[in-house]
């Protein structure tokens, strides 16, 4: 009787601060996991598909020999010529471009060889392996 | 039976007006002295499903690598399947070495048939015709394939 009518009313609740402690937790596990790869890089297009009638015209095709030099139609260019090759061959028509490789040759170029035909605004890019 | 009842209706009708009000007061005081915590359960409950479902948990090749520098660059799909090409040309996957022709094998799996993107980490050092040799078997597998690339300086 003296508990019952005294000030503290007598209450029975759930003690919800761990709870909160640990969706915090999770909370901010997954907000730092959300933003983990981050990773910028070229897609090569390939049309094979579509480009049955483009298929016509031959691809501007860029050799990279195991030496290291970059080789188009036999001649040795550097990589700043290769945007301006793909741009004056496609005047009409953006055209695509073969980089073929031989073992040995630098992977950085070969991709730097794909970047600059992309900016030249080819259509279709495509690595392909050299077998010797 | 009536008893106890007789006793305590006196008691209740003999307290002042004032004194009621002094205990009704007193109680209501220690009702609001602990902050109502359940809205702020329940934003922290939907944000925390909100990062559940937008989560994308991808395998790391575990290897850091020397990427090549491009113009063209664009950020890629995160929830991708990752390849690195390291400069001793060894292909890392989840942290260990792979071999060229486990790759189409390693795509298909990851990517449960929901048809992930494919990223290939290359160093700058690595052979090129392995490089066109992993592009080519993942092409099999996944229609969007990239190579990844040095972020562009702002």
């Amino acid at each position: 009787m003296r508990r019952r009518l005294s000030p503290e009313p007598e209450r029975t609740e759930i003690n919800v601060s761990p709870l909160i402690d640990l969706v915090f937790i999770l909370l901010i596990f997954f907000i730092v996991a959300t933003s983990f790869v981050n990773e910028v890089g070229i897609t090569p297009k390939h049309k094979d598909t579509a480009s049955s009638s483009s298929n016509l015209e031959e691809p501007i095709s860029f050799d990279l020999p195991s030496s290291g030099q970059l080789l188009q139609d036999g001649m040795v260019i550097g990589l700043e010529q290769v945007a301006p090759l793909v741009r004056s061959n496609s005047s009409d028509k953006p055209r695509s471009v073969l980089v073929r490789v031989s073992p040995g040759a630098r992977a950085g170029l070969a991709t730097q060889v794909m970047d600059q035909a992309m900016l030249a605004g080819a259509q279709a890019v495509k690595l392909s392996p050299l077998t010797q | 039976m009536h008893q106890p009842l007789r006793k305590y209706i006196p008691a209740t009708i003999t307290q002042s007006y004032f004194q009621m009000r002094a205990r009704n007061r007193l109680i209501e005081s220690t009702d609001t002295d602990a902050i109502n915590v359940s809205p702020l359960i329940d934003v922290v409950f939907i944000l925390l499903i909100f990062f559940i479902v937008s989560a994308t948990f991808v395998t790391l090749p575990g290897i850091e690598v020397n990427r090549p520098q491009a113009v063209t660059g664009k950020a890629l799909e995160k929830n991708a399947v990752i390849f690195a090409l390291s400069g001793d040309n060894e292909i890392k996957y989840a942290g260990s070495t792979v071999q060229l022709e486990e790759v189409p094998g390693l795509v298909e799996q990851a990517s449960k048939d929901k048809g992930k993107p494919v990223v290939i980490q290359v160093d700058q050092w690595a052979d090129a015709s392995i490089l066109a040799k992993i592009v080519a078997l993942a092409r099999k597998k996944s229609s969007d394939v990239s190579i990844a690339t040095r972020k562009p300086r702002a």
